[in-house]
Parts: structure tokens; sequence; C-alpha cells
């Protein structure tokens, strides 16, 4: 029979994942470990971490490798190995000030405290393949060291001093409204509902999708919006992870993450009385300075809280930027719909039926329907 | 016993203090608190409209007249729809309704708007659906009043579109493709779905050519007499409260300065605001 | 909390032990019906909410489960919420057992809450379900879980959550009956399909998810629970037993079901089920790479129909086609299976009463004769 669902045991849902497992192992090449993907492909599991709300780069890299690089389906992987783990503790604030950062930039000064840090990045280099790095394939031994020759000081890295404590102590920027006193929620607890805060709002940020946020921000800058940011610092650093200690009630640094951090000041003046630039925010795991940047503009746009623009409708903005969600309600398209198809048919032929008739039945006294169906026929 | 009253009506927005009152209105020459900064949109306004009567609310902008057609309506605080950070003072009473209107709750403030007392809004965006149809804008008002029988509501929105002048041959169009009188009649057969004792207009004329006004406001006198209804005209144009209103009211910073026959107030008018407003118009 | 409260399943001192302790790609490891108890208790006590406040959207924290949202995530959390081990599991996906989505769901069912699974309607003591409710009538023994992808019906007329949740309120349908009506107006009758409109205790309008407005009627009056379980948009909702639930529609431009006038499934006979037609000249065009014999021959070609009914159906491919090369099976492929062997098996044989209004083909209007 024809169009009847993909119907199936479970022997062939399973021959089905067989395969899917065999397009990795087809050809020649060595297989990939994880440990390589952890250290080589660091930006793929940085965004499935990043995605997944789940720092832990291991996981990530198995995630990345048991997806064939689907950056989505592995951050849905570790979401949904995440929701089973048991909170053992929530981490103490810490100040941003504490990132140790490996790269910092400030686009709104020339020259600022602690000066401007670029850090590993190809930001400045033409982008021309590299076709040494094949060369590099089955190559015996380690691969050179480019910075193997470098004499770097000894001595204890400058402060790094906060631009926009700068703006802040001016005065000139415009605090978005605190929290308050009461926890911030949890998204992955609580369900968001709107009008979200601005915790829901940046929690549902941080975890968005790279492409979706990345997408909604350009739409700002685009022209839909009013948003276009100056930013005030882009940092890529470690972050100490601390906790009060169960037993002393100290504060103690267990671990840190890497993060990217970005922070914008927007020339919307909040008070007029009082001119003020607004303020925009983005924090993610791991280095992805576009999705952090997005961020930072998405999360200025919502505080405006347009209705006309899409990136200032904060409904609009956090309904679309999930990445488990959309691409699982993207990809059921694929499961079968013929119940409603044949609902569908029905109504079409019924409609065809009656205005090909002349329109004479059910819709008489009434005025004509319109034409629209009647084409071609 | 009149068809609606309103009592020490006050309408503040922002926080109000001790002050608010005696510091604003015509004598303070502000409707700003000096001390708190609050607005003082209206206070203190008493009125009534008897039966099939048009009253006639004048003032320059600003001068609180919109917001107390507002609060007349029952448009205000609309359980978050409404403008936030306003309070409501005083009392409405109605002859259709026991008790303030003032303390409704959401339902009974729904069924009154939907029945009872129509508000055609300043904004025609405030006021219809323009993705709608305008046949849909007005059947919407039928159809939340429980209406069920789809031939009776083609009928009733079909006769409303001849009775305020709008083709019915345009009736299942979008509204956003008619001109801005029709869609002012639209709006105005909207408010007369449901046959309401009264109907407020705010500032009818609002964003239409001066020929269109008058075509609009000409319709809207013909059908307000001949289904008696009560009227409410809310207008910073002597002109359209003179065409159309038994009695006025002038406001000016948020008070009443002013009140009484209309044409008594064309011709003899005591306050010296409303004098001035008069002699600029002529 | 200290080390000995840290459950055993996945240890943490180093990630090394946390891959080896999962390794195996087995769920043992994980709690009883795979949500942890917190979890389980939270979409109960939503459902409860729901019952009592028929067709109210209640949110719940809905969990990332192991299948992708939209397919099913809602539901498997409430019938995981609700199954025991003694419990009887049935899942179908566009009304058969078979198909791939309905497999793996029961698959995690079988796994991790351990029930036992039944594609026979009136064995089942909770029914997951993905547009369709079954031919057979569900009784009072039994919960019927529906999985929801769009929870709100007034989505239609305005995208905003906020300003829906505002209407549902004030009980404010003005704009649905604005969409009826201009409905009507353009194609002179309404155009719904699947996801009819429908009112709940004559309170809150809900969206009954894509079943086809055939099995609407069966909402109303039912004997049997229904919850509405929604992963992605995390909302739960629920008609209870004998609640009213009556679809959007005029006076004068009645609510209609599908109509089969002519038709009769081609594997059983039956005139009196949802059917879906086959259209025979896709056949071919199908045969290039998805489909296979469910004997696993074909590699990991799916099966594309439960097994007896292909035999069946291929007996006859191209008999009994219509003029225009349509062929109608029946959508409910296990209670088609029983008609098979008993052709005029009625819809509540399992009931020692029969009056039960099961929608269309049992209401007394629609007994002895075809409904057109």
């Amino acid at each position: 029979m024809g169009y009847v669902a993909v119907t199936a045991g479970e022997e062939i849902i399973e021959r089905a994942a067989d395969l899917f497992e065999k397009q990795r192992l087809d050809g020649d090449a060595e297989t990939l470990s994880v440990v390589q993907l952890e250290g080589q492909l660091e930006r793929l599991t940085a965004q499935a971490a990043s995605e997944g709300g789940l720092y832990a780069p291991r996981l990530a890299a198995l995630a990345v490798k048991q997806a064939q690089g689907d950056t989505v389906e592995a951050s849905f992987l570790l979401r949904a190995y995440r929701s089973t783990l048991e909170r053992w503790d929530e981490t103490v604030t810490v100040d941003h000030g504490e990132l140790f950062a490996t790269r910092r930039v400030s686009p709104a000064y020339k020259d600022v405290p602690g000066g401007q840090l670029l850090g590993p990045t190809k930001d400045y280099t033409q982008r021309l393949l590299d076709f040494d790095l094949e060369a590099e394939d089955g190559r015996e031994g380690e691969p050179d060291d480019p910075t193997a020759e470098w004499d770097v000081a000894d001595e204890d890295p400058e402060t790094v001093t906060n631009v926009m404590a700068i703006l802040r102590e001016e005065g000139l920027v415009e605090e978005p409204a605190a929290v308050g006193e009461t926890e911030p929620s949890d998204t992955t607890r609580t369900p968001v509902t709107h009008p979200a805060g601005r915790d829901e709002v940046l929690q549902e940020l941080a975890r968005g999708e790279t492409g979706a946020l990345t997408a909604l921000g350009y739409s700002a800058l685009r022209g839909y919006g009013q948003v276009h940011p100056t930013l005030a610092e882009v940092r890529v650093g470690r972050l100490p992870v601390k906790i009060e200690h169960p037993y002393t009630g100290e504060v103690v640094t267990v671990t840190d993450v890497e993060v990217s951090e970005s922070e914008a000041v927007v020339p919307v003046y909040a008070k007029r009385d009082d001119p003020q630039f607004a303020f925009g925010y983005g924090l993610t795991f791991g280095r992805n300075e576009r999705k952090a940047i997005a961020m930072t503009i998405l999360d200025a746009s919502i505080q405006l809280d347009g209705r006309d623009e899409p990136a200032e409708n904060p409904e609009f903005v956090l309904d679309v930027i999930d990445g488990m969600d959309s691409f699982g309600f993207i990809e059921h398209l694929k499961l079968p719909h013929y119940v409603t198809f044949q609902s569908i048919l029905d109504r079409i032929r019924s409609i065809r039926e009656r205005t090909l008739e002349g329109d004479g039945g059910a819709n008489s006294g009434s005025d004509p329907a319109p034409t629209e169906v009647e084409t071609d026929d | 016993m009149s068809l609606l009253e309103g009592a020490d009506l006050t309408k503040i927005y922002g926080d109000g203090c001790e002050s608010c009152r005696a510091r604003t209105g015509d004598s303070a020459g502000t409707n700003q608190c000096p001390v708190c900064g609050s607005v003082v949109a209206c206070a203190d306004v008493n009125l009534s409209v008897a039966e099939g009567e048009v009253l006639g609310i004048v003032g320059e902008s600003g001068s609180g007249k919109s917001s107390l057609a507002e609060t007349l309506a029952l448009a205000a605080d609309d359980g978050g729809e409404g403008e936030s950070g306003s309070r409501i003072e005083g009392e409405i009473r109605y002859a259709g309704h026991e008790g303030n209107l003032l303390e409704v709750d959401y339902e009974t403030r729904h069924r009154l708007r939907n029945g009872d007392i129509s508000l055609v809004h300043q904004h025609v965006r405030d006021g219809l659906e323009l993705d709608f149809s305008g046949g849909g804008n007005v059947a919407e008002k039928l159809l939340s009043a429980g209406w069920r029988n789809y031939e009776a509501v083609r009928e009733r929105v079909r006769s409303l579109f001849e009775e305020t002048e709008i083709p019915v041959g345009r009736m299942d169009d979008p509204t956003h493709t008619y001109s801005g009188g029709m869609q002012r009649r639209v709006q105005i057969a909207r408010a007369l779905a449901n046959d309401p004792a009264v109907v407020v207009l705010d500032e009818p004329t609002t964003g239409l050519d001066v020929s269109v006004q008058a075509r609009v406001l000409d319709t809207f006198r013909r059908v307000q007499r001949e289904e008696g209804v009560a009227a409410i005209v809310v207008s910073h144009d002597l002109g359209v409260v003179r065409l159309l209103a038994d009695r006025t009211l002038v406001m000016r910073h948020g008070r009443v300065v002013e009140s009484g026959l209309t044409d008594r107030i064309m011709e003899d008018p005591h306050h010296e605001y409303t004098q001035t407003l008069i002699n600029s118009v002529i | 909390m200290t080390e000995t409260d840290r459950p055993e399943t996945t240890p943490t001192d180093a990630v090394d032990s946390a891959l080896e302790s999962l390794s195996d790609d087995g769920l043992e490891g994980y709690n009883y019906a795979y949500l942890d108890e917190h979890t389980k208790r939270e979409v109960r006590r939503s459902i409860l909410k729901a019952i009592a406040v028929p067709g109210h959207q209640v949110p719940y924290a809905s969990r990332p489960m192991p299948l992708a949202r939209g397919w099913g995530t809602g539901g498997i959390q409430a019938s995981l919420s609700i199954l025991g081990p003694e419990d009887t599991f049935k899942v179908i996906d566009q009304g058969a057992d078979e198909s791939v989505n309905a497999a793996n769901i029961r698959r995690l069912a079988t796994e991790t809450a351990g029930v036992e699974t039944t594609t026979d309607t009136t064995d089942a003591d909770v029914i997951q379900t993905r547009h369709r409710i079954p031919e057979e009538v569900v009784t009072d023994d039994q919960i019927l879980v529906l999985q929801v992808p769009i929870t709100d019906a007034l989505r239609t007329v305005d995208s905003s959550d906020a300003a829906n949740r505002r209407r549902h309120a004030h009980k404010n349908y003005g704009k649905m009956w604005v969409h009826l009506y201009e409905n009507v107006v353009e194609w002179g009758e309404i155009n719904i399909a699947a996801r009819y409109p429908t009112m709940v205790a004559g309170r809150y309008l809900m969206d009954p998810s894509p079943i086809p407005r055939w099995d609407v009627p069966k909402l109303d009056d039912a004997d049997a629970l229904f919850v509405f379980a929604a992963g992605r948009e995390a909302r739960i909702y629920a008609v209870p037993p004998h609640t009213a639930v009556e679809p959007l529609a005029f006076e004068d431009r009645s609510f209609q079901v599908e109509r089969f006038p002519d038709q009769a499934c081609d594997v059983c006979g039956s005139t009196d089920t949802y059917l879906t037609e086959v259209d025979d000249a896709s056949e071919s065009a199908g045969s290039t790479g998805s489909r296979g014999g469910i004997d696993g021959s074909g590699g990991s070609r799916g099966g594309i129909d439960d097994d007896g009914g292909s035999d069946a159906a291929e007996t006859e491919t191209g008999s009994d086609a219509g003029d225009d090369g349509r062929r109608y099976v029946c959508n409910d492929t296990s209670f088609c299976h029983k008609r098979r062997s008993n052709p005029d098996l009625p819809r509540d044989h399992h009931l020692d009463r029969d009056d039960v209004d099961w929608g269309p083909g049992t209401t007394a209007a629609d007994r002895g004769g075809e409904s057109t």
C-alpha cells in the first residue's frame, strides 16, 4: 500500500540508526576521538555546550561526535542528559571582574586601562584557505608550535578594568530594572510566561541557538529595530565557579568555565531629563563572540519592549530563539500527517463541490463566494 | 433620573499626593501637580446624560476630555490592556445597572461595553482590526453578544452598513482598504451594533478631511436621532459640538469650567476661556 | 548535600567514570519511568489542576526528554507520570500502533517504566495518541493522553500568548468568532479541517490537538479522561469525563465531520470509521527508496503498513480503486484488524451498554444509516 505511515517494528528503527552510525564509519579515515574533538574543534563543542546549557567540554565533545557534528542535535543530547542529573548545589554569584581574560577588545575607546588584548583570534587575517593544514594529515610527529619562539615576560598580567565601570562611574548608563531580592527564576524548571522578567530573558538567550540569535540580532542592526550598540567590551576568558563550602560556609573556587562576554551601550536615551545610555549584556559558555554580541543586541532591544520590530518584541524573540524547540518542531513535519491531510482534503473538496455547483446550496441568500477555489477547473 | 451620571470623576496618572487637586486645575493653570509631578487628567467632574440626549465635551488637547471619555466608556483599566499607572475615582451611575460602574468586575464591564455603552475611539487602529473585513469588525460586536446565526449576523451587518452609508459591496473587504471616512463609519456601525443606550465619540473627526468630517457627522446625527441613542461627543472642535450636542461642558486643565445648553454657551459664554475658544473659531 | 545522597547512577568524580557508567547505552540507571519523582509529581499536580479547570492550559516545567520536541515529549511526560508497573500502555500515531515514532515512544515506556504494551484499544489503561481518538469507545477505566503541538486555538487569530491568556481569562472569544464568520464569508462554510476550536464546559476555548473533526464529538460527555500535553509549549490541559465539549459553529453553518459518502475501508469494508485515502499513483513514486518489507529484507527501508493490512491490501492492489485511482482504508489500524475477522463488530462491543455516543456512526441519528 502506498501513503500509509512509515510503519516499522523496532527492528527497522534499529537498522535505520545503525545506518546512521555507519555513515560515520564509512571510508578509510581513522575515527575521531572525543579528545581530538574537544581539543581541536573547540568552537563546535563550545556551541553545543552553550546551547545545551551544560558546561562539560568532554560531554559536549561526545555529543558532537554522536550527532556527527550537528550542533543542535548535540545540544539536545546534552539537555536531555542534563535534565536527569540531580542538583546538588548552587554556585555563588561571581563578579565578572574576576574573569581571567585571554582576549578583550573595547571598540568604544581607543585606549582603555589594561589595553586592548587581542588574544587568540583570526579576526584580522585574510580568510584564505590554508592548504598547509591539509598537508598536516598523516605527517609524523607534532606540528610546529608557531608560538615556540616567543619571548614572553614572566610578570603578572595587568589588571583589566571593565570599560562599563568607567561609564557607570560617570552615571552615563541606565541600569536595567533590577531583578529584585528574589532568587532569579530557573527557566529549565519554571516555564516562561509573558511578560518575562529580564532574568528569564537572559537565561533563554544564553541557551539560545547561535544562528537564531545572530539572525535576530542582525535584524535589529539591519533596520528592523532601533538598537545599534557600541560595544564597550568583548571578552573571552575563564570565570571562576564558586560555591559555599558545605562545612565551613566559606566561598571556595571549585573550577572555572570559559565564557564569552559582551557589554554594550545603546544611544537610546532612557530618560529625557537625565539622558543615559541603555545597556545590553551577553554571556555564553565557551568561545562564541558572535553569539555573545547578538545576545547583547537582543537584550538591549528587548528592554525597549516594542511591538513592531521582531527583535524588540520579547515574546517573539523568546518564542523562536530556542534551538531545541525550533529543531524539534521543524523536523516533526517529517512525521506522518495523513489524518489531518485527509481532513483538509475533505474541506477543499466540499468547498469545490459547492462552488462548482454554482453556489446554490448552503450559501444561498448570501453574497457570492469569492472565486479563489475556482481557478483552473 | 438621567441615563448616565458621573459624579466627582477624577483620573490621576502617577502616584498622586495630597496637594494634587488643590495645586492643579483652572485656577492653578496646570494639570500637573507641582509637588509630586502626577498629572491630574480630570478632577471632580460631574455630568449627566438623559435618554436620547447628546452631551458635548469641548476643550483643547490636554484638557482631560479624552481621559474623561474613556472613563465614561469604561475603556480604561482594562485588565492589563488599558493604560497603567493611572487611578480613577468617583462614581458612574447608569440606569441599566445597580451600583457604581467603576467598581464592576471585568465580565460585567465587558458586557456593558459590548451592549450598553459603546466607544468610538479617536484612533481607528484602537477601535478596529484593520485585517478583518469591515463587516467582520461590526460582526464581532454581535458575535460577542452571543449571536450564533450566520445569516442573521449578515443581515444585521448589512443593515448597519446601509444605515451608516457604507457601500454594502465593500462589506467583505479588509478594513485597511477602506478610506478614512469609511473606517470611521465602520466604527460607528460597530458602536451601534447592539443597540446601546449611550455612544461615546472621542474626537470623531480626527484624521478626516473637512468635507468628509461633515458627512460623517451628518450621518451620525441622523442615526442618533433615528435610534434615539444618547451620546457623549468629545472634541477640541467647537463646530463638532455645536452640530451634535444639546448641552456642552467646557474643560480646561482637567476641570469643567463651564456647562450649559450648547446654544447658550455659543452665544453667551460666561467663562473667559470659553470666550477665547469661541472667538478663536470665529 | 553529602556524597552519600548522590544517586548511584552517574558518578561525577571524573568525567571518564561518568562516561564509563553511561557507555552501555541502556536506560538501566535512570529512575523508574525515566523522570525523577519530583518531576512526575509536578506533572501529576498539573494534570489534577487541568482536570479541575477543564480546558484551561496549565503551565508546567516541561523537561527535555530524549525525544525531539514536537515528537510527543509532552505526551510521554504525562504518560510516564501516570503509568505504574501494573499498567498496560498503547501508543498510536495517526491511528497506527506501528508508526515509527509510536514505536519509539512505546520503547521508552517499556524500557523505563516496565509496562506491558498492547495494540488493542480495549486492553489499554493509558493510550497515548497523536492526531486521533480510537474508534472503539474509550471507557472510564482508561486515560487518553493526546500529544499537542499547538496549545491555543486562539493562536490562529493572535500569535501573542500574553494577549490570548487575557482573552481566556475574560472568556473573550469575539476574535475567534469573527474568524469563523470570515471563514464562511470567504468559503461559504467553515474551512477549518483539524484542530477544530471547541468550547469546554461552556467556559474555555480549547485546541483539541490536530484530531480530525470526526473525533471531536467523542470528547463530549465521554466516560474517559482526556489529557492534552504539550512538551515544547509546556502546557497541560484536560477534558474530564462527562464534560460538555462543543465545537464552535453557527446555527445555520453547522459543524460537520469529514464525509466519506460512498467509501468503505478497502481492507475490512467498514463504512463507519475514519478513512484515509491511498492514491495508487503515489505507490510507484514511493517505491524508489523509502519502502520495504517489514521483514527487514530491505535494510532499513521501512515497512509501510501493519502486518496483516499490507498483505490484504497488496493482494487487492488496484482491484478496488475508484475511477480517480483513490482507495480508502481505516485509519485506526487496530480496530480495522478486528473488523477484518468480524465485519459487524460494533464500536462499543466491549461495553455492557449500547447507547454510547462516540462520534459519527454511534449517535442515534447515525445508527442504521450512512452519514453523507
